[in-house]
């Protein structure tokens, strides 16, 4: 039997928080909230408390944060149409970069593995690649015009550079560099509305994706050459839905995020559930199914905005419209 | 629906597949009438009626958006075709043409409008490529294609090109010694590319603008030359003529659109109508005809960049070569010394390179090209953040520069890659002549514009950039 306690909730953004991002180390906790500030959480004893407020940096409403791989950065997303990129010195914050250029609204920033590549997206349905020299200075490497709407969240492969991105278009496109500049090389089209979230497993080869169509999808990757047979076209691996998870949810599904530890899925929603998902062992690996073993019902008031695993503890952090962040700890009884 | 601008002018739409887009700000005015509120029918074929009580139908006029509104508005940039169809098209040209036909069959020869089509040389290349033809020969067969069709001038331009590159040098030198003391002179952005341009204006606005050239374009020079000059040389009013250009890109039209370069006195632009190479393919195929098998016509070399009757470029590359010229001119003006190569270093992609020229051994000038959005990106938040230390920058819209344009006709076989190869090949081939070595272009600063620098070649030669002002609208914001 699987549970999701609550450890806490923490109150401090006034208006709805919209982002949850733990750090590599599993130690912090950042929030993003329509009160344009980036909250950092840390345990002192055993409470969870507010240790920063990352404010002044944003105009508007911040809607999603990014930690660096080495955790010593931290990226916002915000609707003012920057990305800011904040130091992390000791227990201070400095914003050290604002990322310009998206027309408007940026709606979320990932960090590539190595630390070297940033991705944003925005409203203005454009994905952007931004690099990072030894000076700590951003330079754009490409604009991708691939999607045709709204671009809801990028997401980087856990070791490639590899970008998947999912729309208001219903689509999810994945994206590789090719000779000097990067260009979509597969859209992943199943979703019958706009794609709000997506997440790679562990190793890369997999990726969950949620919608505003009430269904979370399981993508696999098949290489060039693959045992299955699965036809490859250019020598370019394709990724196929292996399973779609309907029946589960009752309104849109925000938020995906997959444990790269555990290898559990969790989902939040409209409907204010927060859910976990765990593959069957004994399913076909090309045709998995997947158990739901948890769940909360009104984990928040509101809409659930966005979950995030932590990387080292069985715990789970979540937010809502409601403006609370909440701490949750999974716990497994026999 | 995808649009036909380049990718920074589609970058900047946000939902192209509505006419206007769902953010476009500017109130379509209407026609109210008063009376009692009838139904409406919709037609089978998209026409609205009003029904009033008493039966009495009505076509119902269609709202207009116009090129010019879209320029002021900062809603977006539109993309929607039907708006290009209606006023900048071929379909536009064979309508002035047929009316010319018309009135000559009706014995009004003396209202007919003198038609004038200016080719750029980049359209050339593209035309050359896809029907496998030399460029002397496109010259000759498109002006053949042109002329039968009842044009009655076509010119290169080129020629234009000479009057863009040497304003350009002068301005930058200028500006140069201004850079002392006034911090927004330098480095200086090219202005030749619409799609930069325009995308700088709703963007960056007062940031960016006071940096770019105010340098009117090849394409708007060559407006300044037929409409000024030549209208006046053949006796006739500029409103007479009718005059067309042909350009390797969309955002062309929306160039020509300004209400910079329209006359108030006469009521006519500079540039009637702009078609590009695509539709010059377009026309090809409606008349069923391959440009091979066209009959020969020589081009009018009186506003053509030529060599004994044979045309020829500037050096420099696909897109003009003002980089080329500028560093050649800022040598020999500022250190009184003769560049004798130019040496590109690849900065950090293929579309981003630098130009370095040290005296002594130490940096005194820095050049760049800066292709492609990406590339545009970083020059601007450079300046925006004042670290960007060039002195000149030629920005292009499109990846590849000018021969790569949005309007240049696509391959059905080979690789879009390859065939800009072949294009920009073909191009960079011909024989160049430098403006300063062209007789005709010193005697048109002479004679036409009362010398370099005089208050009639500023007005005649140059524009000015206007920021448009951002309005969000709340009502638009998704989550």
């Amino acid at each position: 039997m699987m549970e999701i306690k609550e450890v806490c909730s923490l109150p401090g953004h006034e208006e709805v928080a919209w982002g949850v991002a733990w750090n590599p180390s599993g130690t912090l906790l950042a929030s993003a909230g329509s009160d344009k500030v980036v909250r950092i959480w840390a345990q002192e004893g055993d409470k969870w408390v507010c240790k920063s407020v990352l404010a002044d940096a944003h105009a508007r409403t911040v809607r999603a944060v990014c930690w660096s791989p080495c955790g010593n950065y931290l990226a916002s997303a915000s609707f003012d149409a920057t990305t800011s990129i904040w130091s992390r010195k000791g227990g201070e914050f400095e914003c050290i970069a604002t990322l310009e250029g998206h027309e408007n609204e940026v709606k979320s920033v990932s960090w590539s593995s190595s630390g070297s590549l940033l991705a944003t997206c925005s409203r203005d349905k454009s994905v952007w690649i931004w690099e990072v020299n030894d000076t700590e200075e951003y330079e754009c490497a490409s604009v991708l015009s691939a999607h045709v709407q709204d671009v809801k969240q990028v997401r980087w492969h856990p070791t490639k550079e590899l970008l998947a991105s999912c729309s208001y278009d219903d689509t999810i496109k994945m994206f590789k560099e090719d000779n000097d500049d990067w260009c979509c090389f597969t859209t992943l089209k199943s979703h019958t509305s706009t794609v709000w979230s997506i997440a790679f497993d562990k190793t890369g080869s997999r990726l969950a994706s949620c919608s505003d169509d009430k269904t979370v999808k399981i993508w696999q990757e098949y290489l060039p050459g693959n045992p299955e047979g699965i036809a490859t076209k250019d020598n370019e691996p394709v990724w196929k839905c292996v399973c779609t998870l309907g029946g589960y949810h009752n309104r849109a599904i925000y938020a995906i995020d997959w444990n790269h530890r555990t290898g559990d899925i969790v989902t939040a929603d409209g409907d204010n559930y927060i859910r976990i998902f765990r593959e069957n062992e004994c399913s076909d690996k090309n045709a998995p199914t997947f158990d739901l073993v948890a769940s909360v019902r009104q984990a928040h008031t509101q809409d659930v905005n966005s979950v995030s695993w932590n990387p080292v503890a069985d715990l789970l952090a979540s937010c809502s419209d409601d403006g609370s962040v909440k701490i949750w700890r999974i716990v497994t009884t026999q | 629906m995808a649009s036909n601008f380049s990718g920074v002018l589609q970058l900047t739409d946000l939902d192209d597949f509505i006419m206007p887009s769902q953010e476009c700000i500017k109130p379509v005015k209407i026609e109210k009438k008063t009376g009692k509120l009838g139904k409406i029918r919709i037609e089978d074929d998209g026409t609205y009626f009003s029904v009033s009580e008493t039966g009495e139908e009505k076509k119902l006029e269609k709202a207009k958006v116009t090129l010019n509104d879209c320029l002021a508005c900062s809603g977006c940039i539109t993309s929607a075709e039907s708006i290009l169809i209606t006023q900048q098209s071929h379909e536009e040209l064979y309508r002035i043409l047929q009316e010319n036909k018309l009135l000559i069959e009706g014995g009004k020869e003396q209202e007919t409008k003198t038609v004038v089509v200016s080719v750029s040389p980049q359209a050339r290349a593209s035309l050359a490529v896809k029907y496998n033809l030399t460029l002397d020969t496109v010259v000759q067969k498109l002006t053949g294609f042109l002329k039968k069709l009842g044009v009655h001038y076509v010119f290169d331009t080129s020629f234009a090109r000479n009057f863009s590159l040497i304003e350009s040098c002068h301005e930058f030198v200028k500006r140069f010694y201004d850079s002392e003391t006034s911090p927004q002179a330098l480095p200086m952005l090219t202005s030749a590319c619409p799609g930069w341009v325009c995308y700088a204006e709703k963007t960056h606005g007062s940031y960016i603008l006071p940096y770019i050239s105010t340098t009117r374009s090849p394409q708007q020079m060559m407006g300044a030359l037929v409409k000024d000059y030549f209208a006046t040389r053949i006796n006739c009013s500029p409103a007479q003529i009718y005059h067309v250009t042909v350009m390797p890109c969309f955002d062309k039209k929306l160039e020509a659109s300004r209400s910079d370069f329209y006359s108030d006195v006469y009521h006519t632009r500079d540039v009637d109508c702009v078609i590009t190479s695509v539709e010059v393919q377009a026309m090809l195929e409606k008349e069923s005809i391959s440009l091979a098998d066209v009959e020969d016509m020589p081009i009018d070399t009186e506003l053509s960049h030529h060599k004994d009757g044979v045309l020829v470029n500037h050096a420099g590359g696909g897109s003009g070569g003002y980089l080329e010229h500028v560093a050649q001119y800022a040598v020999k003006v500022l250190h009184n010394s003769v560049l004798s190569s130019i040496n590109y270093r690849v900065m950090r992609n293929a579309d981003f390179k630098e130009v370095v020229i040290e005296t002594e051994g130490k940096p005194t000038l820095k050049f760049a090209q800066a292709y492609g959005f990406r590339n545009i990106q970083n020059i601007v938040q450079k300046i925006k953040r004042k670290k960007c230390d060039y002195h000149f920058v030629e920005i292009m819209a499109c990846p590849s520069g000018c021969n790569n344009g949005g309007a240049q006709i696509r391959p059905e076989v080979e690789s879009p890659k390859d065939r800009f190869q072949q294009v920009e090949e073909l191009y960079r081939n011909q024989a160049c002549l430098l403006p300063s070595e062209v007789s005709e272009v010193e005697r048109l600063y002479r004679e036409w514009l009362g010398g370099t620098g005089s208050e009639k070649a500023m007005r005649m030669l140059h524009t000015k950039y206007h920021g448009v002002e951002k309005t969000m609208n709340i009502l638009n914001i998704k989550w």
